[in-house]
C-alpha cells in the first residue's frame, strides 16, 4: 500500500515545496553572511596567508640564478668553485645586470651575508665589460667577495626553493657548510632571550592582572547598582582611551622627575639623587602593560561573578563553613570560567604587545614583537619577520590548545 | 570593536587618497623638520607651479613604500630618505633614476647641478636635500663643568648621569670608537675601516656596554628625533645624542638650557627620491615639484626655519648674503650649519655603503648587546 503523497495547493509535493522554500532561506542567509565572509577573506585571511608564506619562500634567488645553482649542486664547499661555476654565474648575472634587474638580488643576498650589497654592486658595473673567457679570474679581480669561500657557501645555502632557515634563525640556530643545524655565535644570539622574556612578561602581567582584578570584579558584582555603575565607568573609561595616550601618560608618571618618583622621594623611600628607575626597563613594561590590560580581566570576571547568586555563599556558611572555606569551595570554583577567559585574553594580548614595550621598555624591556617590527620596518627582511610572526601565532595556538586540554575551551565564559 | 575601527580607518584612508589625488604627496620625518621643508620650499613651489603639495609624516625606512608598490596602491610621490635607503630603494627599483643636470636647476652662476652639490650622490635615484648632523648635547643646569669632546660623552667619572642614546646601531658605533680615542679627523675613514674588523666592532660595542651598565652612567634609548631634547629638558638624562636641528630648536627657539658639542659629529645627508609609478609620476607634476624644491633658493629657504645645511654650495652663498637668515630676524644661521668651519674640526662622514652592507649584521650584534644589559 503506497502512502498518499501530500500535495500543496499548487500541486507540487509538499516535501519538495518545503525544501524549495528552505533552500531560498538558506541562500538568503548565506547572502547575508557573504559580505562579512568576503571581507574577512580579503582583508584578513589572504594577506595573512601571503605574509606567512613569505617565511618559507626562497624562490627569488633560485629563479634569478638557475644556472649557478645547477652548477653548484656538485660543488663540495671545501675550496673555491671551479671555472664552470663562475661561468654559470656570469651567464645568470650578465643578462640581469644588462637589463638593470639585478638590484633585488643585492639586498636579498645581503641578508644572508653582509658584504654582498657592495660586492654585487661593483660586479654589476664591471660585468658588462667582461671578456668571454677566464671568468674565475675576472670575477676574483672584481671584488673580494669572489675570492672568499664563505660567500659561495652563503649562495649555496639559499638553494632550496622552500626553506625553514628563517625559523631556525628565530631560535638562534643556523645551517653550517654541510647543512647541519648549529647554534649561531653567542654575540649574535638574541632571539631565545627575547622569546623567554616575552613569555615571562606575559605570564607575570597575567598574574598581576588577575590579582588586581579579582577584588575589583567582586566589588563590582556585589555593591548596589548606583555605586557599581560609577565603578564600572572607572574601569571602562581607560578601556575606551587610546592605547598611545595611556602609554604616554604612564611615561609622564614614571619618569625620573615624575610624580611617582617625587612621591617616593617625599616619603623618604629613596634619596633625591638616587631616584629609582621606573621606566625604560622591565619594570616600566610590566606596570604599564598590567594597567592597560586590566579591563580585559575585569570584564569577564565581572560578568561571571554577576551570575553567581549570593545565596550560595549564605548556604555555605549556614552549613557550617567559615567564610574562607565557603569562598574556596563554592565561590572560587564558580568563577573559574571567567578566570580562564580573562587569563587567556590577557596572556594572548600580552604576548604580542608592541607599542608599550617600544615606548617604556628601553633595552631590557623590549619583546619579540619589537624585533618583528624592526624587521618589518627597518631591515626589510620581511621573510624573517614573517617567520617570527608565524612562530608567535603558533605559540598562541599552543597555549590555547594546552588550555583546552587542561580546562576545556567550553568552560570559558565572557558573560 | 577593533574590526570596526580598522574598517573606519581603511575607509578614511581610501577617502583621503581619492580626495587628494591631484596633490603631490611628499613624505618626510615630521615635526620641526617637515615644518621647515613646508615653509622653506614646499609652499613657495606649490604657489609657483599651482600644484598643491601635501606633507605626510613617517618614521623612515622603506617598508611602507614597498608595501604600497607591492599592493599596487601607491599614494606617495616624493620621499625624504636616509642615504642608506636611497641605495637600497634604487637597487630594488622602487625609485626613478635621475638625469641629474637635466632634471635639476643649475646654480645662479650657471654651474650645472651635479657640480653645485657638495659631493656625489650615493645612487642615481637620490637628490640631496640637507646635511644634518648627529651630535651630542647636554643640559647646562644638570652638568657640572663643560663637556668639550666626544670622549666626555663616555666619561661618567667627570660627568656622572644617564645618557640618551639612539636605539639602533647606526651612528652609535662610530662615536663609540671616536669616544674611545680614535680621532676622526676629517671624515673618520679609519673608524669605518676599524668597524669592519671584529676587534674594532667589539671595542665599539664594549664602549657602550660599559657606559650603559655603569652605575654612574646608564642609557636611555630614544627613537624619535624630538625625544632627545625632551629627555634633556625633563632631566631624564644629562647628555644625549641627537640631530642638531632638534637641539637648535630647543636651545635657540625655545630657550632650553641645552649646550651642543660639535666635536666628533657625524655628518649625514638627507635625500629626496621620486617614487616610480606614484600618483603624479606619469603627468610629471611630482618631478616639477621636486625640481622647484631643490633649487638653490628653495634649499636655502628651509634653513630659515631649521639648523640643517642646504646641500648646494650656491644656497650657502644666498644665506650669507641674507644674514641674519633665521626667521626670528636676529640669529645668524651660517655658523649654526653642520658644515660651518668651526663645527667641522673633527667629524665623521656617514658611510652609507658601509651601513647598506653591514646594517643587518651590526644591528643583530647591537641588539644582542642591548638585550644583555
Amino acid at each position: 500500500m503506497s502512502t498518499k503523497i501530500i500535495l500543496s495547493s499548487d500541486g507540487i509535493p509538499l516535501e519538495q515545496s518545503l525544501k524549495k522554500s528552505e533552500r531560498k532561506n538558506k541562500i538568503r542567509a548565506l547572502l547575508l553572511v557573504a559580505p562579512l565572509f568576503l571581507f574577512i577573506l580579503i582583508i584578513y585571511v589572504f594577506p595573512l596567508g601571503d605574509m606567512l608564506f613569505r617565511s618559507v619562500d626562497n624562490r627569488m634567488i633560485t629563479e634569478m640564478l638557475p644556472n649557478t645553482f645547477s652548477a653548484l649542486e656538485k660543488w663540495d664547499a671545501k675550496e673555491l668553485p671551479s671555472e664552470e661555476i663562475y661561468e654559470a654565474f656570469y651567464n645568470d648575472f650578465y643578462p640581469l645586470a644588462k637589463a638593470k634587474k639585478s638590484g633585488k638580488l643585492f639586498q636579498r643576498l645581503n641578508y644572508e651575508k653582509s658584504g654582498f650589497s657592495s660586492g654585487l654592486k661593483k660586479t654589476n658595473k664591471l660585468i658588462l665589460d667582461f671578456k668571454k673567457e677566464n671568468y674565475k679570474e675576472q670575477f676574483m679581480n672584481t671584488h673580494e667577495i669572489w675570492r672568499s669561500l664563505d660567500y659561495w657557501i652563503a649562495i649555496k645555502n639559499t638553494s632550496p626553493k622552500w626553506t625553514y632557515v628563517k625559523y631556525l634563525k628565530g631560535i638562534d640556530l643556523t645551517l653550517d657548510q654541510q647543512k647541519k643545524i648549529v647554534q649561531v655565535e653567542d654575540e649574535k644570539s638574541i632571539h631565545v632571550t627575547l622569546w623567554l622574556r616575552t613569555l615571562k612578561v606575559a605570564f607575570w602581567v597575567t598574574v598581576s592582572c588577575f590579582l588586581l582584578s579579582y577584588p575589583i570584579a567582586y566589588l563590582l558584582s556585589t555593591i548596589p547598582m548606583k555605586y557599581s555603575n560609577l565603578l564600572m565607568i572607572c574601569v571602562l573609561l581607560p578601556f575606551w582611551t587610546s592605547l598611545l595616550v595611556r602609554t604616554s601618560s604612564w611615561m609622564i608618571l614614571l619618569q625620573q622627575e615624575g610624580p611617582i618618583n617625587n612621591l617616593i622621594v617625599w616619603l623618604g623611600l629613596a634619596a633625591d639623587d638616587n631616584r629609582p628607575e621606573l621606566m625604560h626597563n622591565m619594570i616600566g613594561t610590566f606596570i604599564t602593560m598590567s594597567q592597560i590590560l586590566l579591563p580585559f580581566m575585569v570584564l569577564p570576571l565581572y560578568s561571571v561573578m554577576k551570575t553567581i547568586p549570593p545565596s550560595l555563599m549564605r548556604a555555605g556558611k549556614s552549613l557550617g563553613g567559615t567564610p574562607l572555606i565557603s569562598f574556596v569551595k563554592i565561590y572560587f570554583p564558580l568563577t573559574i570560567p571567567g578566570i580562564g577567559a580573562g587569563c587567556l585574553l590577557v596572556f594572548i594580548l600580552a604576548i604580542g604587545y608592541y607599542i608599550t614595550p617600544a615606548l617604556v621598555g628601553g633595552a631590557s624591556g623590549s619583546l619579540i614583537s619589537n624585533m618583528i617590527a624592526y624587521h618589518m620596518k627597518s631591515s626589510l627582511d620581511w621573510a624573517f619577520a614573517a617567520a617570527l610572526g608565524t612562530m608567535l601565532l603558533v605559540a598562541v595556538l599552543t597555549i590555547y590548545w594546552i588550555y583546552h586540554k587542561l580546562v576545556g575551551i567550553d568552560n570559558i565564559k565572557l558573560g | 570593536m577593533k574590526k570596526i575601527s580598522k574598517l573606519l580607518l581603511a575607509l578614511s584612508f581610501v577617502l583621503s587618497i581619492t580626495s587628494s589625488a591631484f596633490a603631490v604627496t611628499v613624505v618626510s620625518f615630521g615635526g620641526a623638520y617637515t615644518e621647515s621643508q613646508k615653509l622653506g620650499y614646499g609652499d613657495p613651489a606649490a604657489k609657483k607651479l599651482g600644484i598643491p603639495i601635501d606633507w605626510v609624516d613617517y618614521t623612515g625606512g622603506l617598508s611602507e613604500i614597498k608595501a604600497q608598490i607591492e599592493a599596487k596602491a601607491i599614494t606617495w610621490d616624493i620621499i625624504d630618505l636616509y642615504s642608506m635607503d636611497t641605495i637600497i630603494g634604487c637597487d630594488e627599483g622602487l625609485f626613478h633614476e635621475f638625469d641629474f643636470d637635466k632634471d635639476f636647476y643649475p646654480a645662479p652662476d650657471g654651474t650645472p647641478a651635479s657640480k653645485d652639490f657638495f659631493t656625489d650622490m650615493p645612487s642615481k635615484c637620490a637628490v640631496g636635500n640637507i646635511l644634518y648632523s648627529w651630535i651630542y648635547a647636554y643640559n647646562t643646569k644638570n652638568v657640572k663643568g663643560t663637556p668639550k669632546t666626544i670622549e666626555d660623552f663616555f666619561n661618567t667619572k667627570k660627568f656622572p648621569g644617564k645618557r640618551g642614546v639612539y636605539k639602533d646601531a647606526l651612528g652609535n658605533l662610530e662615536i663609540a670608537l671616536a669616544g674611545d680615542g680614535m680621532k676622526p679627523g676629517k671624515g673618520g675613514k679609519e673608524i669605518y675601516e676599524a668597524l669592519k674588523t671584529p676587534e674594532g666592532l667589539e671595542r665599539a660595542l664594549n664602549k657602550f656596554k660599559t657606559l650603559c651598565t655603569d652605575p654612574k652612567g646608564g642609557c636611555v634609548f630614544w627613537n624619535a628625533g624630538a625625544q632627545a631634547p625632551e629627555f634633556l629638558v625633563s632631566g631624564e638624562v644629562v647628555m644625549s645624542t641627537g640631530w642638531n636641528g632638534r637641539f637648535f630648536k630647543a636651545a635657540i627657539v625655545e630657550g632650553a638650557p641645552i649646550g651642543q658639542i660639535w666635536d666628533g659629529q657625524i655628518l649625514d645627508y638627507e635625500y629626496f627620491a621620486l617614487v616610480k609609478g606614484g600618483p603624479n609620476y606619469e603627468n610629471g607634476d611630482a618631478m616639477k615639484a621636486l625640481k622647484e624644491m631643490t633649487s638653490p633658493e628653495g634649499l636655502a629657504g628651509s634653513a630659515k626655519y631649521i639648523a640643517y645645511a642646504p646641500w648646494r654650495k650656491s644656497s650657502i652663498k644666498i644665506m650669507e648674503a641674507g644674514e641674519p637668515w633665521f626667521n626670528d630676524g636676529k640669529t645668524k644661521m651660517v655658523p649654526q650649519m653642520p658644515t660651518a668651519p668651526a663645527n667641522t674640526k673633527s667629524y665623521i662622514l656617514m658611510d652609507a655603503q658601509f651601513w647598506a652592507d653591514n646594517n643587518t649584521e651590526l644591528q643583530e650584534k647591537w641588539e644582542a648587546m642591548k638585550a644583555g644589559l
